[in-house]
């Protein structure tokens, strides 16, 4: 069953794919996108998910987070957001193979081997050594083959994504080989969930805070940062304001 | 012949490096007084408050910020009253939204990396770091009556104009491009 499951996720992943390399013609590659015209059908859905994410978020997560930041101190913090980050390297390393970026796939399994081998990854020694990290996934490798990112959407818990980066999330949990070879995997990924939501605590708190639509300034920040990772003149392409004399 | 190009040559790379110069002196001078102002913990919050209200208003383009977020065509439809009442609503929350964001990022020092030009526009890369982390931080400036004016402030890869326009976009398309409902909105916060 699960095996069969499997393959028709994959198959729908593919066929899912080959649509929106069709469809997306020729400027595939950089988005360019105009952020106020985020391609999200799903709006009316997505706004009562994300609804339903504060609650979650305001009830159960934001608690444990914030007695998580008040204890742990900043050392430690960092050590439990390198251990994450470090278990994802290999994965990294097989997303830089499919987009060609073989010194940056030698240099991921590296810092794997460095890292690993001297704290278990919780201290970044590979970075002291000179091998800087560099951040990618399945999502950015479908994004660089010229998938285009398809519908915006909430995933209920998880927070935001779309249809591309979504796909790749799933064949990283399948593909991984980090924890699909680890024991109680699901105490892993709630552990990786948590350590998520608390490296991005500052900017939640902001949201709440500042935002006059905050189910539009999560899209926007969500596809800022997945376009600066796509875009290699991200900040330079950014619009920018007609100047008025003052 | 030669030596008139040369001396053209030499004047252009005179005037790159003057202008180079000052916008650096500018940089260096503004962000050590910004961070006085956040990290003093010697005086009143309000008072720092007031304080860093008036570095908004002399480092900050509000007005082509303000503007900038709106369509051109509600700009057109609305008179210089509601126009000015927005500007000056803008102002308020561009200050608080910014006090905010500084608030929970500013500790340590700002490191200049460097400073490209692009249609007019400086952007200014440079770093917030303290000991245990580091904050990419970009700053498109104008230079405006020989002034330099803040357009925008790229956080972490996220861009407050940018991320402001979404939000205030879908506002007016909601309320059928109604600017005294977003001016309503703006002084929830």
């Amino acid at each position: 069953m699960k095996k069969l499951f499997k393959v028709i996720l994959l198959q729908f992943l593919l066929f899912f794919s080959i649509v929106e390399i069709v469809n997306s013609e020729e400027d595939t590659i950089v988005p360019n996108i105009t952020y106020d015209e985020i391609y999200d059908p799903l709006e009316p859905v997505n706004r009562v998910i994300l609804g339903l994410n504060f609650f979650i978020d305001d009830y159960a997560i934001r608690p444990v987070i914030k007695t998580y930041k008040f204890i742990a101190p900043d050392p430690v913090e960092k050590g439990v957001s390198n251990f994450f980050s470090n278990l994802k390297e290999p994965i990294r390393a097989i997303s830089f193979i499919f987009q060609g970026e073989f010194m940056k796939s030698i240099n991921s399994a590296g810092r794997f081997t460095v890292n690993s081998m001297s704290s278990l990854g919780t201290f970044d020694l590979a970075s002291r050594m000179g091998m800087v990290k560099n951040e990618t996934d399945i999502g950015l490798t479908l994004a660089k083959s010229g998938v285009s990112s398809g519908p915006y959407i909430i995933v209920p818990i998880i927070g935001p994504s779309n249809f591309r980066d979504l796909s790749g999330d799933v064949v990283e949990y399948f593909v991984d080989p980090i924890s699909n070879n680890i024991p109680n995997r699901t105490y892993l990924s709630i552990g990786d969930g948590l350590n998520a939501r608390a490296e991005v605590d500052d900017q939640i708190d902001q949201i709440r805070e500042i935002s006059t639509d905050r189910y539009e300034m999560i899209k926007s920040i969500y596809y800022q940062n997945r376009n600066s990772q796509i875009e290699e003149d991200f900040v330079q392409n950014l619009p920018t304001p007609k100047i008025y004399i003052e | 012949m030669f030596n008139r190009i040369l001396i053209i040559f030499f004047l252009l790379i005179n005037y790159a490096y003057t202008e180079d110069l000052e916008i650096t002196n500018w940089f260096n001078k503004e962000s050590k007084q910004f961070l006085e102002i956040m990290n003093n913990s010697d005086v009143e919050k309000h008072q720092n408050y007031e304080k860093y209200k008036k570095f908004v208003e002399n480092n900050f383009a509000i007005k082509s910020i303000a503007y900038g977020l709106l369509n051109e065509k509600i700009i057109e439809s609305n008179n210089e009253k509601t126009l000015i009442k927005y500007q000056n609503t803008f102002k308020s929350y561009l200050t608080k939204t910014i006090y905010n964001l500084a608030n929970s990022s500013t500790s340590g020092d700002i490191i200049l990396k460097d400073i490209d030009v692009k249609d007019g526009v400086f952007i200014i890369n440079s770093d917030i770091s303290d000991k245990t982390s580091s904050i990419s931080l970009y700053w498109k400036v104008v230079k405006v009556k020989n002034n330099y004016k803040i357009l925008d402030v790229i956080v972490e890869n996220t861009s407050y104009f940018v991320t402001k326009k979404s939000e205030f976009t879908k506002i007016l398309r909601k309320n059928r491009s109604n600017l005294e409902h977003l001016i309503r909105e703006l002084e929830k916060i």
